[in-house]
């Protein structure tokens, strides 16, 4: 890995400096994949490592047929070491936190396809925040990175000693996104918020926040703190990718009428792999819910719940498939909604069995089957 | 992970905390030198703290007694790293068992010297008593250093005991590698109190005759707080699936304070027991007697004392949906513990009223284990 990792900065240096060697630059590209093909990516990376430089190298027309609906491109930026391949490999690879450190710095873009939702494919990009990389990204690669761009996700350390340059190469990537990709949604994640201690926690956010809005001019931007040891990334990224779901209203109105039918309190869908909340059967204020006034944090708690367990399970070398649970406070049954989500339905009414549920999430499948497909199409 | 206190709120009608009923508590003693990991040991056992939080803990000043109710009531000393045989403020013969914990990385000699200073004291007074030591903090080593220390630390011991008196070779002496990390700690208490339960015969042969009865290869009697296992069936420990156990355990226990209903305190029991006519439960337990107690807690109040009640939490959880895939079951059987199964997912989904009926008969079964074992500790004091 490290050797590839060499000829890579190789690549890059020859790139920049000198323009004469770009043949010989370019065959030692190509021979670069014949090394990938070799050297296999570690099982927890399940991702496509390619070098901007021959991304750059394909004309920008050619990309244009890439960008539909179906394929969102999400640019993951930030410092260097602030968390950024870290929290993908949590939400996308299943990876459990303690796992992380053993992650090394990303090269150059580290160019990633998540099918997500079936025909929806997020194309998610990380890209490695040392400084050279940086540099290239708001000079060289500046047309590549920054257009088409769905969403931008930077990443800012909570304990940055270097803020006031964070900063700088922040405002550069807005600038950045405003010259290519001017309907791009900002997100701003305020990582690693375990280091800083419980009670002043809130304060230090606030602070972050103003300093981060103040930075970003009238750009709109949403303001997240984020911890890989809690459900907050959870939600973070709930919130990201619900933003990048075409229709998320129409399948959140149909979940309603599920849950009537179930007389459930709830009803919530979630992703299959990354168990993100898609959807939820609550989305305004005068529905049951408020009535049972839950726990606000319970989304993102029954993701890290669940990931978790699914854990616990590849341990044994087993899968989790459904749940089904007759509580003493609730009933509730977590299973199969359609072939890339999962439906936990929540009820309050003790009289309704595990069974009748089952039954009911087995005849509305092909209806969320075909909401889906539909929604996606549109 | 929230505090599970909803087992207890499902059964507060039927079973009274009794706190003003003094017991007798089997006692259980935790030495080791300081910094060992003696009260991170018990908070995150019983009082369900994040093992990463075990770093701010205070160092203990003074004996603390810890009461932990299962099967059968405990009491467990939590006491300060220089305590000695003298200043201890009761004899040795007290206790039932001693638990003493060394840091993996300690330098032996301190640790193993005061261990055998313990070890000779109580085999003087009781020569029955369980001793136990915990090589903690194994999380700290890579494995195999973590093999060589735990080795190295065993012989150590049983050279100082031999250097002693030859008579102390033969002490019973168990080693356990644990860690607050990963369900090490748990397997190795759950292993400790198995030494205390006088009817843990009955309860292992009630779990054989499920796990034969209904095809599951494994069985455990769980305790639902503090996920120690009180019994099991009698194939052995298989480490993965007790870790899968714990895992599934500790999200069942989350659950249920988060999708917990605020507006009505207790759902179940509205229904249950107020609105008249209402289909019972089919985890209710077709027995005659609860039928009758059924009934009868629709014409009038139920009869507080003799009434069973009349909703069990149960959930189960399928792996690998192909076949043949496995499902964990779960059943609450007291208020504190709980029956989990490993079940092949053919027999769940075709037998399952059958299981459920076998589950009825190990509730009562464990019922009057439990019930025996309540009036004894009662009446030993009396």
């Amino acid at each position: 890995m490290l050797i590839l990792c060499r000829l890579h900065l190789d690549v890059g240096v020859l790139w920049l400096s000198w323009q004469k060697r770009l043949f010989w630059c370019s065959s030692l590209l190509h021979t670069n994949w014949l090394r990938t093909s070799h050297l296999d990516p570690p099982p927890y990376l399940k991702c496509f490592r390619v070098s901007t430089s021959t991304i750059a190298s394909c004309p920008i027309s050619d990309l244009a047929h890439l960008h539909s609906n179906m394929k969102k491109k999400v640019l993951l930026m930030g410092a260097s070491g602030s968390g950024k391949t870290s929290m993908r490999s949590m939400i996308f690879s299943n990876n459990p936190a303690s796992l992380t450190s053993r992650l090394g710095a990303t090269i150059d873009v580290e160019q990633n396809h998540v099918r997500f939702l079936g025909d929806l494919i997020l194309n998610l990009w990380d890209c490695g925040g040392q400084d050279a990389f940086m540099d290239s990204y708001l000079s060289i690669q500046r047309p590549t990175i920054f257009s088409h761009v769905g969403v931008m996700i930077y990443v800012f350390d909570v304990e940055s000693r270097e803020m006031a340059k964070d900063l700088e190469y922040y405002r550069d990537c807005l600038d950045g996104l405003s010259q290519f990709s001017k309907e791009a949604n900002v997100f701003l994640l305020v990582h690693k918020m375990d280091l800083v201690r419980d009670g002043e926690r809130s304060a230090v956010f606030q602070r972050k926040v103003v300093e981060l809005e103040k930075a970003s001019g009238d750009f709109p931007v949403k303001v997240q703190g984020t911890s890989i040891y809690d459900e907050t990334l959870y939600k973070a990224w709930s919130s990201i990718v619900n933003t990048l779901i075409p229709n998320a209203q129409n399948l959140s109105r149909h979940l309603q009428i599920f849950a009537e039918a179930c007389s459930a309190t709830e009803v919530i869908l979630f992703e299959r792999a990354t168990f993100l909340v898609i959807a939820t059967s609550s989305s305004n204020a005068s529905d049951p819910v408020t009535a049972h006034s839950l726990d606000s944090k319970r989304y993102e708690r029954t993701s890290e719940l669940i990931k978790a367990f699914k854990q616990s399970c590849s341990r044994l070398r087993e899968e989790f498939h459904s749940l089904e649970m007759e509580l003493a406070e609730f009933t509730a049954v977590l299973d199969e909604m359609t072939k890339n989500t999962y439906v936990l339905v929540v009820v309050h009414n003790p009289v309704v069995e595990t069974a009748a549920i089952k039954m009911n999430i087995r005849m509305a499948r092909w209806k969320f089957e075909e909401l889906q497909g539909d929604s996606l199409v549109s | 992970m929230g505090p599970p206190q909803h087992q207890q709120q499902s059964y507060s009608n039927v079973v009274k905390p009794k706190q003003d009923v003094a017991v007798h508590r089997t006692k259980v003693i935790l030495l080791g030198t300081r910094r060992s990991g003696k009260t991170s040991i018990l908070q995150v056992l019983f009082k369900n703290l994040p093992p990463k939080q075990t770093f701010y803990l205070e160092p203990t000043m003074r004996v603390t007694k810890h009461a932990f109710d299962t099967v059968i009531p405990l009491e467990i000393w939590d006491c300060p790293g220089n305590i000695t045989v003298d200043t201890l403020e009761a004899p040795l013969s007290d206790f039932s068992s001693i638990v003493f914990v060394i840091d993996i990385r300690d330098l032996y000699q301190q640790p193993v010297a005061k261990l055998v200073e313990f070890i000779v004291a109580a085999c003087q007074v009781n020569r029955n008593i369980n001793l136990e030591v915990f090589v903690h903090k194994a999380e700290k080593l890579q494995e195999d250093d973590k093999i060589e220390n735990f080795r190295q630390i065993h012989e150590r011991v049983m050279d100082r005991l031999a250097d002693e008196s030859p008579e102390y070779e033969q002490v019973p002496l168990n080693f356990h590698l644990t860690s607050v990390y990963d369900h090490s700690l748990q397997e190795a208490f759950s292993r400790v109190v198995h030494k205390l339960i006088d009817s843990l015969p009955y309860l292992e042969d009630l779990l054989n005759v499920f796990c034969s009865n209904t095809s599951s290869p494994k069985a455990f009697l769980f305790d639902t707080t503090s996920k120690l296992y009180v019994a099991t069936d009698a194939s052995p420990v298989d480490q993965a699936t007790h870790n899968l156990c714990c895992d599934y355990l500790q999200m069942l226990n989350s659950f249920g304070p988060l999708y917990k209903s605020n507006a009505s305190p207790d759902p179940r029991s509205g229904v249950f027991s107020s609105v008249p006519g209402a289909p019972p439960h089919p985890n209710t337990p077709p027995t005659p007697a609860e039928s009758l107690d059924y009934l009868s807690s629709n014409l009038d109040p139920p009869p507080s004392a003799s009434a069973k009640p009349l909703f069990y939490p149960s959930a189960s959880t399928s792996l690998s949906p192909s076949h043949p895939g496995t499902t964990l079951t779960y059943h609450l059987v007291t208020p504190h513990l709980a029956l989990l199964a490993l079940l092949p997912t053919t027999v769940y989904e075709i037998r399952r009223g059958l299981v459920e009926w076998n589950v009825v008969w190990f509730r009562e079964g464990v019922g009057e284990i439990w019930e025996v074992e309540k009036e004894r500790s009662e009446g030993e004091l009396a």
